[in-house]
């Protein structure tokens, strides 16, 4: 059984009666009890995906109505709900809390016949870029298992890249989806904002934030994002995307297309291998019929600090309503008083979960609101100025996904600020609320690179045809697990 | 200068026991005073912006009766009240 | 000189449903946490939907009450931690950003007192708490979260008010004015809160808040202002404060500091679009509003030569106003004005009477045609209407059921003027010498056909016999 097929390939085979979905459905959760156990992509798994798959098969041989999605197995990061499952967050603080209603994503995925495989692991709340903050335990890297696999969807990430599911749908905030695909070497997309529903993601930052489907070509996602995009009216942020068809045209090139190079994503800062990685893309996208030049964004230096002033805002807030008292775990409040049970009760929260709440508590504070919350809005609002007129010369703007290769564990968690730094050339996409892609490009020394295309809002379709063209000019090793 | 003591006061506002004071505090204070670069930037021209919508998309009015059962998958205490710490 | 600002909240209870839910607004039938769902209760991952018809209601308040009304409107959470509050936040509006609440810079007018409205704006109710136990060891909290989401106007008017008595005043127009408009039922326990700041010459602003009534805040005001003249009698500083009605002590209390400590974090609610609301919407809210209450009472007076007072009656009542707006024809009016101002009312008189009256506008406007044509005396209409009030019988079964009927008929009165005129002998030479007094006996010939005897009639024929 190969499990290292994509969505198209497999729903063909499927249609074709070469494959049924039982069978690739087993070989996958054989697969999971192979290699999870080293990957620790999955915090919980669905007991029920056979007996999914054995329906659907049967749908298929009476004749019946089959969704779109033929059951291809697809994982879901643990700060999407699912009712009756647990979801986490990968939190100590949620670790009894059964969701009672579903995403919309979810519910969108289901009606078309997807199997969920189970949720994945994340950094707690989705706050990190590498998923040691997850309170059961980090993912790796399949790459190399010594490796951080990124974050904050590392599981996600993982779980595709290690064949562990044909997709996944991670978070992202400032890089989260990004950035662990460009880590291990998959397909990341962060829409729009407004294009996916948010309804059934447990908030973090809820201003920025999105879904994004991880697959392993690019084709695979305008297929998964034709399935979860489009106006919901349990979520009043999102727009309407006019049924846009992202697979359609995806193939038409990129043919005199004009790309902006940003200045201050490619200049120092990156590792040597990213930097002629990047150079090596310059040159693939010329070869494509496009043409390139560098564009400055003087903004960019001041985001990561705008960024996470921003998020740790909306965190303080979202996070507020972890007390322990509707929901959450068993501790009896006899004897508390209320201010002490909650602060009793947070405890729980992890090291950087506890550090972004202190901060969210600080920036916006009556004293300190106008000189980081207020300037950071700002910095926001001058940042979209700013793409918005390179838009109106480029139609996309590219550089690396993350400035390094995936690292080490334990190497970076020490400094805070080298951390906050590896989300330089992702939150901008966030702040902007453009859509960006993630394009696994090159493994070096066995560590993957990818390269991110930023779109203008609503463009994800040309997007994904300068995804496609790049992915056709890339060869790439396969996972060593 | 970011102030320790103000960052421990901040945390008692969100509810945060901070039992280990010093790695918490010297982080956060370490992440302010990175925040700091915000100060180097012009932004007297800028204005806070957001999304929009018209009276028309918004939710209609209408009475849905939900799942009796929520309050079941919640705690509660007898007759379904939920229960809070005594207040002071 | 004394001022006093008021801080009004007022539910909207007759939306169907909360401000960013579809549970009920009107949480009173349920028990405890049956009127929830994922959104009120504020589970992870649920998003607020903004109420559209709220919006409508919230804007229409502003304009009835003279306000400037924005472009746009906006949502900002307000941070704090309290059990009432499912998310620790509660959703509100600011004008931080600009004016950005559904209105601002109105005024009302108190008996020649122009009240300054600074501020109106839309905001979330939070759950419901019940202490428990008597010892402060055994004492409990409970939640009941049936009333968070609920659709709240909070009404904030400038420190205008010189004393409690223009308050009241206030507080009935505004009640009047909010059921006149439809949005609201003032009358309903809980239904409109307020809270006030007082201060008093020379000295510093207090807050007073946790008052459950109108009845409690004009006792809280009248407590308050005296707390403060005694401290400033005796050279003492007025502090600058929020306290709270103990309404056992019947007392005002100062609030920990806590209070001071507090910070909330104000940011917008960004899961929330802002909401364009045009010139040519706002237009057109307002022209579809109800008329207002002011408006009604002149063209009660100027169109149907209704007397000033009865028609300020008619336009305050909403169940007036209605019962009268049905009833009348353009010839009949003032008879239907004054019959619902003088008989009616004391039948009608409670939110209870009025919900078990079957009384109806059919009813008034056939027993006016029925003393107008003389068939029912204006004396006898009154045991009709309560009969009516009752059991909704129609006019036509009463007058022969209750022989309410009028009598006409000139003998059978002269024979019941006789009959007085034998009773009442001393009368009779009274009236002959004094023709005033000839009441009295149309009086008794009234009291012994309990009241149907044509008055007129009456009257005619005395006359006459007396010669």
């Amino acid at each position: 059984m190969n499990l290292k097929t994509s969505i198209l390939d497999y729903i063909n085979d499927v249609k074709s009666g070469s494959l049924t979905v039982e069978e690739f459905t087993s070989a996958t959760i054989q697969r999971i009890k192979d290699v999870d156990g080293d990957v620790h992509a999955y915090l919980s798994l669905n007991e029920s995906a056979i007996d999914n798959a054995k329906s659907i098969d049967k749908k298929i041989s009476t004749g019946e109505k089959v969704g779109a999605c033929y059951g291809f197995p697809i994982s879901i990061k643990d700060n999407i709900c699912i009712t009756g499952t647990k979801t986490t967050c990968a939190s100590k603080i949620l670790e009894n809390f059964v969701a009672p209603y579903t995403a919309t994503v979810v519910n969108k995925l289901q009606n078309e016949d997807a199997i969920i495989t189970g949720k994945t692991n994340l950094d707690e709340f989705a706050m990190g870029l590498t998923t040691e903050f997850s309170a059961y335990g980090p993912t790796k890297n399949p790459w190399n298992l010594k490796y951080v696999p990124g974050g904050s969807s590392g599981g996600s990430a993982a779980s595709v890249a290690a064949d562990e599911c044909l997709a996944s749908l991670g978070s992202d905030t400032g890089g989260s989806v990004r950035n662990p695909a460009s880590f291990c070497s998959v397909v990341g997309l962060k829409p729009t904002y407004g294009l996916i529903s948010r309804y059934g993601l447990i908030s973090y930052a809820n201003s920025i934030e999105q879904i994004g489907p991880m697959t392993k070509t690019v084709k695979d996602c305008g297929f998964l994002l034709n399935i979860i995009a489009g106006q919901d009216s349990n979520d009043d942020t999102t727009i309407d995307n006019k049924q846009s068809d992202y697979l359609k045209n995806i193939e038409d090139g990129i043919e005199g297309k004009k790309i902006g190079i940003i200045k201050e994503m490619t200049s120092d800062g990156l590792s040597p291998e990213v930097s002629s990685a990047t150079k090596e893309a310059i040159q693939d996208f010329e070869k494509l019929g496009a043409n390139c030049e560098e564009v400055s964004l003087p903004t960019i230096p001041y985001t990561v600090a705008a960024y996470y002033t921003i998020t740790s805002t909306e965190a303080g807030s979202n996070l507020a309503r972890y007390d322990n008292i509707r929901y959450g775990y068993d501790l009896d409040s006899e004897g508390y008083e209320y201010n002490s049970y909650i602060s009793k009760s947070r405890t729980k929260f992890g090291p950087e979960v506890i550090r972004r709440i202190i901060l969210g508590g600080f920036v916006p504070s009556a004293g300190h609101a106008g000189k980081y919350f207020l300037k950071a809005l700002k910095v926001k609002s001058k940042l979209t100025s700013e793409v918005n007129s390179a838009f109106e010369k480029y139609d996309f703007l590219i550089a690396p996904t993350a400035p390094v290769q995936p690292f080490q564990f334990g190497e970076k968690i020490d400094d805070p600020i080298t951390l906050m730094l590896l989300d330089y050339n992702t939150v901008t996409a966030n702040l902007t609320g453009k859509p960006a892609i993630s394009v696994p490009y090159r493994v070096v020394d066995g560590l993957p690179i990818g390269m991110q295309i930023m779109g203008n809002s609503l463009k994800e379709e040309s997007l994904l045809q300068a995804a496609y063209a790049l992915e056709s000019k890339t060869e790439l090793p396969e996972v060593p697990l | 200068m970011v102030d320790e003591e103000e960052i421990i006061r901040v945390a008692k506002l969100m509810k945060i026991d901070l039992e280990d004071h010093t790695e918490h505090v010297s982080r956060v204070k370490k992440m302010l005073e990175y925040f700091d670069i915000l100060d180097q930037i012009d932004l007297s021209s800028e204005e806070i912006t957001s999304q929009e919508k018209t009276l028309a998309e918004l939710r209609k009015d209408e009475f849905i009766p939900n799942d009796k059962k929520l309050i079941d998958s919640l705690k509660n205490f007898r007759e379904h009240y939920v229960r809070a710490p005594k207040m002071n | 000189m004394t001022k006093i600002g008021l801080e009004i909240h007022c539910q909207l209870t007759k939306l169907e449903s909360k401000l960013f839910c579809s549970c009920k607004a009107n949480y009173r039938e349920f028990e405890p946490n049956h009127n929830i769902c994922p959104i009120c209760m504020g589970l992870p991952g649920s998003l607020p939907r903004l109420n559209q018809k709220a919006v409508e209601s919230a804007t229409s308040i502003a304009m009835a009450l003279s306000c400037e009304t924005p472009e746009k409107i906006a949502f900002f959470r307000k941070n704090y931690f309290y059990p009432d509050l499912p998310k620790n936040f509660q959703i509100t509006q600011l004008n931080v950003y600009g004016d950005m609440s559904v209105g601002g810079e109105g005024h009302v007018d108190v008996k020649g007192k122009k009240i300054k409205i600074r501020r109106i704006q839309l905001e979330e109710d939070p759950g419901r708490l019940i202490y428990e136990g008597e010892s402060e060891r055994t004492k409990i909290t409970l939640v009941d979260y049936n009333r968070a989401g609920t659709p709240l106007v909070e009404i904030v008017t400038d420190p205008d008010f010189e004393n409690p008595r223009q308050v009241r005043i206030f507080l009935n127009i505004l009640s009047d004015l909010l059921e006149n408009l439809g949005v609201a039922e003032p009358g309903l326990e809980g239904a409109m809160r307020a809270d006030g700041n007082v201060s008093i010459e020379g000295g510093n602003k207090v807050e007073v808040k946790n008052i459950n009534s109108f009845h409690d805040l004009e006792k809280a005001l009248h407590f308050e202002i005296t707390r403060q003249q005694s401290l400033s009698e005796r050279g003492i500083e007025i502090s600058q404060e929020t306290r709270h009605w103990d309404d056992k002590r019947k007392i005002t209390v100062s609030s920990r500091s806590k209070e001071e400590d507090q910070d909330y974090r104000y940011f917008l609610e960004n899961d929330i679009p802002w909401v364009k609301i045009p010139q040519e919407t706002r237009d057109s809210l307002k022209k579809n509003m109800p008329e207002s209450i002011s408006s009604k009472k002149e063209r009660f007076v100027a169109k149907f030569n209704i007397a000033p007072q009865v028609a300020d009656i008619l336009a305050s009542d909403k169940y007036y106003s209605d019962l009268f707006e049905n009833a009348h024809s353009d010839s009949d009016a003032k008879d239907i004005a004054n019959l619902i101002t003088t008989d009616l009312m004391g039948f009608v008189d409670t939110k209870e009477k009025r919900e078990e009256s079957k009384l109806t506008s059919q009813h008034l406007s056939d027993l006016i045609t029925a003393i107008n044509d003389k068939t029912l005396t204006r004396t006898s209409s009154k045991t009709a209407l309560q009969e009516i009030v009752k059991s909704g019988k129609s006019v036509k079964e009463l007058l022969t059921e209750m022989d309410l009927g009028q009598v006409s008929d000139s003998s059978e009165i002269e024979s019941i003027i006789m009959q007085v005129f034998e009773e009442e002998k001393q009368a009779v030479l009274d009236a002959k010498e004094n023709p005033e007094t000839v009441n009295y006996l149309v009086g008794k010939v009234m009291q012994k056909t309990k009241g149907k005897a044509d008055p007129t009639k009456t009257l005619e024929l005395i006359k006459s016999k007396l010669g």
